[in-house]
């Protein structure tokens, strides 16, 4: 699974390797879904990503300023330690918030008037 | 006793040839002995040169790159070189933040992450002949990149 989206949350399960190649890829696979839904949070889930490059940045800016216009907010989840470091650098959480784990972003979900 | 090693590997310019590229240069690079992190430093420098050549150098067209790296006890050096349609700027494209594809999502960090994750970045680059890429990075010198 590569993402999914319910009830106006939208998850990307990140690839192993998130360069251009890939971010591309994953971005032609989900177009049609994320054009068409309404997104009020959008999870980027480095689980099973070990390496990325300034494509990987380019893809969650880009998805970011789409559904930040509508009021979504974006989150990055179980990030690596190599991947943070990049992340970092990038300046890229000034805009997005950082979550050790699902549950954290949920409960955060819920104190902004989130409900399944 | 000579210690040096030196290796050139040339490919096609498709996407699918990223990975490839910084999985060559950091089996290459494996006899310095680096950590876990300079490895990744290294991969994602090379994945940015190549990424560049490939997206701007030949706008997605055929192409070939190169790749020569040489090994000097600790010392690794890189250097990727395309053909294409080279950088009219260079100073310009360096800058953070700066791409000439924002309608693309690409983030304009690739320059970047190679000055931050290598020791030294040079780039040489002639219109319509194509571009250099050069990096140095010691192996096992502990460095604080930011923060």
């Amino acid at each position: 699974m590569d993402y999914q989206y319910k009830n106006g949350v939208f998850i990307y399960y990140l690839p192993k390797e998130l360069d251009h190649y890939y971010a591309d890829k994953l971005k032609r696979k989900s177009e049609a879904t994320f054009a068409s839904e309404q997104i009020n949070y959008l999870i980027f889930d480095f689980s099973n990503t070990r390496f990325m490059d300034s494509s990987g940045i380019g893809l969650i800016t880009g998805r970011f300023r789409r559904i930040h216009d509508k009021g979504g907010q974006t989150f990055v989840v179980n990030v690596t330690p190599a991947i943070d470091k990049l992340l970092k650098l990038s300046g890229i959480y000034t805009i997005i918030k950082k979550k050790d784990t699902k549950e954290d972003i949920i409960k955060e979900m819920v104190k902004g008037g989130y409900y399944e | 006793m000579n210690n040096t090693n030196e290796m050139i590997v040339e490919f096609k310019s498709v996407a699918m040839n990223e990975s490839f590229a910084r999985m060559v240069v950091a089996a290459f690079i494996a006899s310095t002995n680096p950590t876990l992190e300079e490895v990744s430093d290294v991969k994602t420098a090379v994945s940015e040169a190549v990424t560049n050549s490939i997206i701007h150098g030949y706008d997605s067209q055929d192409g070939r790159i190169s790749i020569l790296s040489r090994v000097e006890g600790r010392q690794v050096y890189i250097e990727i070189r395309d053909e294409g349609c080279g950088i009219p700027d260079v100073k310009k494209a360096m800058e953070p933040m700066y791409t000439t594809r924002p309608k693309e999502d690409r983030s304009g960090m690739g320059f970047s992450f190679m000055e931050a994750f290598m020791d030294r970045l040079e780039v040489e680059s002639t219109v319509g002949l194509g571009t250099v890429v050069k990096m140095w990075k010691e192996i096992g010198v502990v460095k604080h990149h930011f923060e």
